[in-house]
């Protein structure tokens, strides 16, 4: 069961998370739940296998958004730095970043179970 | 004024647009403090929610890129059926590159992605709906809806804010008004006469474009305009003019145009329109004139004026008003017999002397003090009956005037009832005379103050018939008494045939309907033959005495005793 001690642990800004949730804990924690569940990481894994850059733009641009209203900073963090690149639409290896998000996406559903 | 929206506990509607759940539930979690929520997950499930909900929303927060119909066009479609400038929206979005589209098509604000502190985005809803629910209100108060030009109060405050934040050039101010607009409207309907209106609004709008202008509707038929001085008004009162080439009929419409020039700032604006007006006003009934300028010798007029119409009041209290008396004679016997008087008033004036009445009465009943001026007349003739009466044990009648304004007084009648009562005299001895030019204003009101007056015993006389519109099939349908010929048709009847042969007209009609006529303005024995030879009953004029103050009248009565 995840709780906020868990996810200050994993490194989620969550002083920050919970002022935007206007201190409703059980939201933030409701909304961090549904990352499980949200398939942009799944959408943009496939787009970059199909080298279609503007569908893993597209995928990058809305995990970011969501990542960063829930301040999941080590989540956060490397989904602005591939939205950034894919906004560019840069021909290049995308691996290391998506392996990068992957490990800490299977933190954080580690931390839910 | 507190306003509305902070008094009340009404809660303003927002919708949410935007494909991800989490962003969402944050933004909604917060504003659900303050706002009803609804939420869609994009464009197209946007669009069906406000088209099919009664209300308006106060706001839109919309995400850009969404499944189905992203937010661009969405944008696009809420612009094109011009709801963005009813209804404002928010674009949410993380993307600084997408700012300037948006703007483009009508977004009004950016909030960035992640959220700021609720508390900033909750403020910023609040100013944006506040300003747009002001924007509308104005919208709605600012312009005229028939013509689009300002409404009064938005263009002088938009004046007063143009002359505070550019330089004093000089300006001009512009009265503009339609001859005979009311004719329009009777002629060919109102539709007609509001067309000719918006017509000249559009004109109004393109010409000031072109001047540095503004303009505005008052009420009716009336323009104000404030523009940059022209070199040459003729041409901006044909191009006004030319409003009506579209939408002419045989009968010419035409305008006059009221102009002060090189107005300052160091008065208030309204009263350069004012003094435009009072230009224009001169040429009302001069047909080769369209254009006035306001000048020095129409403000000692209008200086005249207002300490004529501060001094009534003391005029009226220190007897500085005096009623002089005419005699009516009728002429059907072999002698002159003295059958009423008219009551006319003088003002003298403790500073400026004797004042024409011709001065103070139009002056008077154009802002309606004539009632005043009215019921003193009533009050000293009804008085002035009386004591004949005691004196003479004789009613010697009075006519007084009754103006347009009395006649609309639903006081009318208990004022006149108050006076005879005061003074134990009846409603046969006080006649009331009342302008045929009222008659014709509004025929039905009249009609109707008038048959009651009668049914009291009052005797109404039909006072400059032959001056103003009156229509023969008018007449006919007229509850009178007494029909007083217009003094032109008595002056011009000696060399003039046409003149004559109206004036023979007018006894034949009188005779028809059974009602006695009375000619003013007589002053000689030809006039006197003339108008006995036709069947004139009763003379007014200098021939047997101009109006004399009463103790001169008393001669006329006490040679009848």
């Amino acid at each position: 069961m995840i709780t906020l001690d868990k996810l200050v642990k994993y490194g989620a800004n969550t002083e920050e998370a919970l002022n935007r949730c206007y201190g409703n804990t059980s939201l933030y924690i409701k909304l961090v739940q549904t990352i499980t569940t949200d398939d942009n990481l799944e959408k943009l894994k496939n787009a970059l296998d199909k080298n279609d850059l503007n569908e893993a733009f597209q995928a990058a641009h809305a995990l970011k958004g969501t990542l960063g209203n829930l301040s999941l900073t080590p989540l956060y963090e490397p989904t602005v730095e591939i939205t950034e690149l894919l906004r560019a639409r840069k021909e290049m290896d995308y691996t290391p970043y998506i392996d990068k998000i992957v490990e800490k996406y299977n933190e954080l559903i580690a931390l839910c179970d | 004024m507190e306003k509305f929206r902070i008094k009340s506990n009404y809660k303003r509607h927002i919708l949410i647009v935007d494909d991800e759940i989490i962003n969402r539930e944050i933004i909604g979690n917060f504003l659900q403090s303050k706002y009803e929520i609804t939420y869609a997950s994009n464009g197209s499930e946007a669009i069906d929610i406000i088209e099919n909900r009664e209300n308006k929303f106060s706001l839109i927060l919309l995400d850009l890129f969404m499944p189905v119909m992203d937010g661009f066009e969405l944008l696009d479609i809420m612009n094109e059926s011009g709801l963005v400038k009813s209804t404002p929206v928010i674009v949410m979005t993380a993307d600084k590159s997408a700012e300037i589209k948006c703007i483009k098509l009508g977004a009004i604000d950016f909030i960035t992605k992640p959220f700021d502190l609720p508390e900033v985005i909750i403020a910023r809803c609040e100013r944006i709906i506040e300003f747009f629910e002001d924007k509308n209100l104005i919208n709605i108060a600012e312009k005229d809806s028939l013509t689009g030009l300002y409404t009064k109060d938005f263009f002088f405050e938009y004046i007063r804010q143009i002359n505070t934040l550019s330089s004093s050039d000089p300006m001009d101010a512009i009265f503009i008004n339609i001859n005979n607009f009311h004719l329009i409207n009777e002629l060919y309907g109102r539709k007609k006469g509001d067309l000719a209106l918006k017509k000249i609004g559009e004109k109004l709008l393109s010409i000031a474009n072109n001047t540095l202008g503004i303009g505005c509707r008052i009420e009716s038929d009336n323009f104000y305009f404030y523009c940059s001085p022209q070199d040459d008004y003729a041409d901006m009162l044909k191009e006004v003019q030319s409003a009506f080439d579209c939408c002419d009929n045989h009968h010419k419409i035409t305008l006059r145009m009221g102009i002060c020039k090189n107005i300052t700032p160091d008065e208030e604006i309204e009263i350069f329109f004012d003094r435009a007006k009072s230009a224009c006003d001169t040429i009302k009934n001069d047909f080769t004139k369209q254009i006035a300028y306001f000048n020095n010798e129409l403000k000692e007029t209008s200086i005249f004026n207002a300490k004529l119409i501060d001094d009534l009041d003391d005029a009226i209290a220190n007897n500085d008003l005096i009623v002089y008396y005419q005699p009516k004679y009728g002429i059907l016997t072999d002698t002159p017999v003295l059958k009423s008087a008219e009551a006319l008033i003088r003002w003298n004036h403790p500073e400026l002397g004797m004042i024409s009445p011709g001065k103070f009465i139009p002056l008077f009943e154009s802002n309606g003090l004539i009632q005043k001026l009215d019921q003193y007349v009533w009050e000293q003739a009804a008085k002035q009956i009386k004591a004949w009466k005691e004196k003479y044990n004789k009613t010697i009648p009075i006519s007084v005037n009754v103006s347009r304004v009395d006649i609309y007084d639903l006081t009318l009648e208990d004022r006149l009832n108050q006076i005879l009562i005061e003074n134990e005299i009846s409603t046969s001895e006080l006649m009331l005379e009342i302008t045929e030019s009222a008659y014709a204003e509004n025929a039905a009101i009249l009609v109707s103050v008038v048959n009651k007056l009668r049914e009291n015993g009052f005797k109404i006389e039909m006072d400059d018939f032959g001056s103003g519109y009156s229509s023969l099939n008018m007449l006919t349908s007229l509850p009178i008494d007494i029909l007083k010929i217009d003094m032109i048709f008595i002056r011009n009847m000696m060399n003039d045939a046409k003149s004559l042969k109206m004036l023979e007209l007018i006894l034949d009609i009188a005779k028809f309907l059974h009602v006695p006529v009375v000619a003013e303005g007589v002053e000689t024995k030809e006039q006197l033959t003339i108008l006995k030879e036709r069947g004139c009953d009763i003379i007014q004029g200098y021939y047997f005495s101009k109006p004399v103050p009463p103790e001169e009248f008393t001669p006329f009565i006490e040679a009848m005793l």
